[in-house]
C-alpha cells in the first residue's frame, strides 16, 4: 500500500482550537469592555470619564506612575549594568532579589508594607509621632507600586546587555574614553530601545496594579482611589458604564504598550558589530 | 620598543601566565602563536592594559606603563569580533578616539573629518563612511576596526585573532594587506593567532606559547626548521611522533631504524622521535631496506601526494611528489616499505638531537 498523504484534519482542528480559544479568552473580553463602555452611547462614555471621582482617579494614577517611573528607570539601568557587565560576589543573589517582586503575590507585597508602615507596624508609631502619613496616602501607594514594578526594566535590559557583552566598552576605553563617556556614548545608546520597552511595561503595570495598592490606599473616595480601584468601586455601585469606561482606558493603555514594545524590540540591533 | 618583564597572571587556581618575558623591537610585527588556553590573549590584554598582571612589569618605549590604565596607554587594539560601535556610522566609529579627547587636545571638526577620510582611504573604505556596521561584510568591519585603532596614532598596535572570524579567501587577502600596511606605516605590532600558517606568513618574529609559558621565540624560518621543543615541533606543521630508543648510535622506533651518530657511545636511552611527513621515504614492497607498511589512504594536494600508512599498528603520514607516488602505484591497501631520511629526537636525558640523523645508504629519491 502506498503511504497515504497525512490527513489535513488534525492540523486544521488544532488551528481552529487555537483561534477559538484566542477569540473566547482574549478578543471577546476586550470587545466586551469597549462594548459595555459605549453601551449608552458616546455621550454617556464622556460623562462617565468626566465624573469627578473618575477624574481624580485618573489624576492619581498618572501621579503615581510619574513618581515611580524615573526611579524604576534608574534602578533598572543600574542593576542591569552591574549584573550584565561585571562579575562580583553575590551576583546571583542580586538577580534573585530583582525577581522577588514577581514571585510574591501583590496582595502580600501590600500587606508587608502595611506591616512595616501601618500604625501597628514597626515604623508606624515613629512616623505617627512625627505626623508623617505613609499608609492610606500617596507615599504608601508609590512605595508599593515601586516594589511591584521594580523588576521590569532590569528584566528587559539584562539579557540584552549580556548578549552585547563588554567588547565595545573595552574598545572605547582603548580609544581613550572615560568611564562616564563610555556609558553615555556606548552603553546607553546600545540599549535605548530596550530601556524604553522596559519603562513602557513597568508603566502599564504601575497604572494597572490593583492588589498591592488596594492594601495600602485606604479607599478614600476622590483622594486615594487609583483607576483600577475606581473601576471596582463603580462596578460594585452598579455603575456599569462608569466601570467599563475607566476599564477601557486601562485596556487601551495595555494594547498601546504591547504594540509599542513589539515595535521597539524590532529596532534593537541584536548584533551590529 | 616593548618589554614585558616576568609577567605572572593567575585566575584562581589556573595559571594563565607563568613568568613570561618578551621584548619587541620598534617597527617589528610579532605573532603570539599557541593553542587556546596557552595564555597568548591574556598576554595581549596585559600589554593593552585591559588586564592587570599579578606580578611583572610592562615597558613601552622605555617608560614603565604597568600602572597606567588602558585608557592612558595610547595603544591601538583590534578585537577579534571587531567590537565596532553598532549604533554609530563608520565615520563616527573611526572618529571616536579623536572626539573623546579632552577639549584642549581635541582636533577641530574639519581636521577630524580630514583625518577620518584619510584613514578610510587607507583601508579602502572611502565610500562607506555613512554606513552602520551591520551593513558591512566581515572583511570591511575588520578594516573599519583597524582604521579606528589607528586614528589615535597609537604607539603600538595590538590585534586579537584579527582574521579568526573571516572566511578563508578574505582571510588570505586581508593577511597580505595587513602585512603591506604594516610595512608602509612601520608601526610596532603584536597579534595573537592560533593559526600557524598565519603566524609564519605575516610575522617578522613568532612567539610560540603553551600553558602560560613561551616555548620558543624566533623568525618564522627558525621556528619551522629548528623547533626547540616537542611542543613546537607538533604545533607547527604536520609531524609524525614516535616513541624511540637510542642505543650505540642507533635509533629504533616502531620498526623503523636510523643512525644517530650524534648520540654514539652513550648507554641506552628512551624518548620521542619527530619525523616530518616529507622526511619519510616510501620504497617498493620488494625493496630490501626500510620497514613494511600498508597504505590506508592517499590524498592529492597540488603537486604533492599525501599517504596515510599503517606501520606496526601506528598511523604515519608521508608526503611525496605526485610522479613518485604514481611510480609506486600508491593506493589504499598497497604494501610499501618505509624509512626515515631524518628525524629529530627529544630524549629523557635532555638531549634534543641537535644533528638530525641520516639514514644509512641514503641514495636520494630515485630508488
Amino acid at each position: 500500500m502506498t503511504p497515504a498523504r497525512p490527513s489535513p484534519w488534525p492540523r486544521r482542528l488544532l488551528i481552529l482550537l487555537a483561534v477559538v480559544l484566542l477569540i473566547l479568552f482574549l478578543l471577546l473580553p476586550l470587545l466586551t469592555v469597549f462594548a459595555s463602555a459605549f453601551a449608552h452611547g458616546v455621550a454617556a462614555y464622556g460623562a462617565a470619564l468626566a465624573d469627578p471621582d473618575a477624574l481624580s482617579a485618573i489624576g492619581l494614577t498618572l501621579t503615581v506612575a510619574a513618581l515611580v517611573l524615573p526611579f524604576n528607570l534608574l534602578f533598572g539601568l543600574a542593576a542591569a549594568w552591574a549584573v550584565a557587565k561585571f562579575d562580583f560576589p553575590g551576583k546571583s543573589l542580586v538577580i534573585t532579589l530583582i525577581d522577588l517582586p514577581f514571585s510574591v503575590s501583590p496582595v502580600i507585597s501590600g500587606l508587608i508594607f502595611l506591616l512595616l508602615f501601618g500604625l501597628q507596624g514597626w515604623l508606624g508609631p515613629w512616623l505617627a509621632a512625627r505626623d508623617l502619613r505613609v499608609m492610606f496616602a500617596l507615599p504608601g501607594m508609590v512605595l508599593v507600586t515601586l516594589f511591584v514594578t521594580l523588576p521590569f526594566v532590569a528584566r528587559e535590559l539584562i539579557p540584552l546587555m549580556e548578549e552585547q557583552g563588554t567588547e565595545e566598552e573595552e574598545a572605547a576605553l582603548m580609544l581613550g574614553a572615560s568611564g562616564w563617556r563610555i556609558f553615555w556614548r556606548i552603553t546607553l545608546p546600545n540599549v535605548r530601545w530596550g530601556l524604553l520597552a522596559g519603562v513602557l511595561l513597568s508603566n502599564a503595570r504601575a497604572m494597572g496594579e490593583f492588589g498591592a495598592v488596594s492594601m495600602v490606599s485606604g479607599h478614600i473616595l476622590g483622594l486615594t482611589m487609583t483607576l483600577p480601584q475606581q473601576v471596582e468601586r463603580f462596578y460594585n455601585d452598579y455603575n456599569t458604564v462608569g466601570a467599563f469606561s475607566l476599564a477601557s482606558l486601562l485596556a487601551l493603555l495595555g494594547l498601546l504598550t504591547l504594540v509599542a514594545k513589539s515595535l521597539l524590540e524590532k529596532r534593537t540591533p541584536t548584533s551590529g558589530a | 620598543m616593548i618589554q614585558l618583564q616576568n609577567i605572572h597572571k593567575r585566575y584562581g587556581d589556573y595559571v594563565a601566565l607563568d613568568d613570561v618575558s618578551l621584548s619587541v623591537a620598534p617597527g617589528e610585527l610579532v605573532a603570539l602563536l599557541g593553542p587556546s588556553g596557552s595564555g597568548k590573549t591574556t598576554l595581549l590584554r596585559i600589554l593593552a592594559g585591559l588586564e592587570a598582571a599579578d606580578a611583572g612589569r610592562v615597558l613601552l618605549n622605555g617608560g614603565d606603563v604597568t600602572a597606567l590604565s588602558a585608557r592612558e596607554r595610547q595603544v591601538g587594539f583590534v578585537f577579534q569580533h571587531y567590537a565596532l560601535f553598532r549604533h554609530m556610522t563608520v565615520f563616527d566609529n573611526v572618529a571616536f578616539g579623536l572626539t573623546v579627547r579632552p577639549r584642549r587636545q581635541r582636533p577641530g571638526k574639519a581636521e577630524i573629518a580630514e583625518r577620518v577620510h584619510h584613514l578610510l582611504a587607507m583601508v579602502q573604505l572611502e565610500g562607506l563612511a555613512g554606513r552602520v556596521p551591520s551593513q558591512l561584510s566581515g572583511g570591511q568591519r575588520q578594516r573599519v576596526a583597524l582604521a579606528r585603532a589607528l586614528a589615535i596614532e597609537p604607539r603600538l598596535l595590538l590585534l586579537d585573532e584579527p582574521f579568526g572570524a573571516l572566511d578563508a579567501k578574505v582571510r588570505k587577502d586581508l593577511r597580505r594587506w595587513l602585512r603591506r600596511l604594516h610595512d608602509e606605516l612601520g608601526m610596532t605590532g603584536v597579534f595573537v593567532t592560533h593559526d600557524q600558517e598565519e603566524a609564519l606568513e605575516v610575522a617578522d618574529r613568532v612567539v610560540v606559547m603553551s600553558r602560560g609559558r613561551i616555548e620558543q621565540v624566533g623568525s618564522p624560518a627558525e621556528i619551522y626548521d629548528h623547533p626547540a621543543t616537542p611542543f613546537v615541533y607538533q604545533f607547527l606543521g604536520n609531524v609524525n611522533r614516535l616513541d624511540c630508543r637510542l642505543r650505540d648510535g642507533r635509533a629504533e622506533m616502531a620498526g623503523l631504524s636510523l643512525e644517530a651518530p650524534g648520540h654514539g657511545g652513550v648507554g641506552e636511552v628512551t624518548g620521542q622521535a619527530f619525523i616530518r611527513p616529507h622526511d619519510l621515504e616510501l620504497l617498493p614492497a620488494e625493496a630490501a631496506e626500510g620497514a613494511a607498511a600498508v597504505v590506508s589512504h592517499v590524498s592529492l594536494r597540488g603537486g604533492m601526494a599525501r599517504a596515510e600508512l599503517m606501520l606496526a599498528g601506528r598511523i604515519l603520514e608521508a608526503e611525496l611528489p605526485r610522479p613518485q607516488a604514481e611510480a609506486l602505484a600508491l593506493r589504499a591497501g598497497a604494501a610499501v616499505r618505509v624509512r626515515p631520511r631524518q628525524a629529530r629526537f627529544f630524549l629523557e636525558n635532555g638531549w634534543s638531537g641537535a644533528e638530525p640523523a641520516v639514514a644509512p645508504g641514503y641514495l636520494g629519491d630515485g630508488i
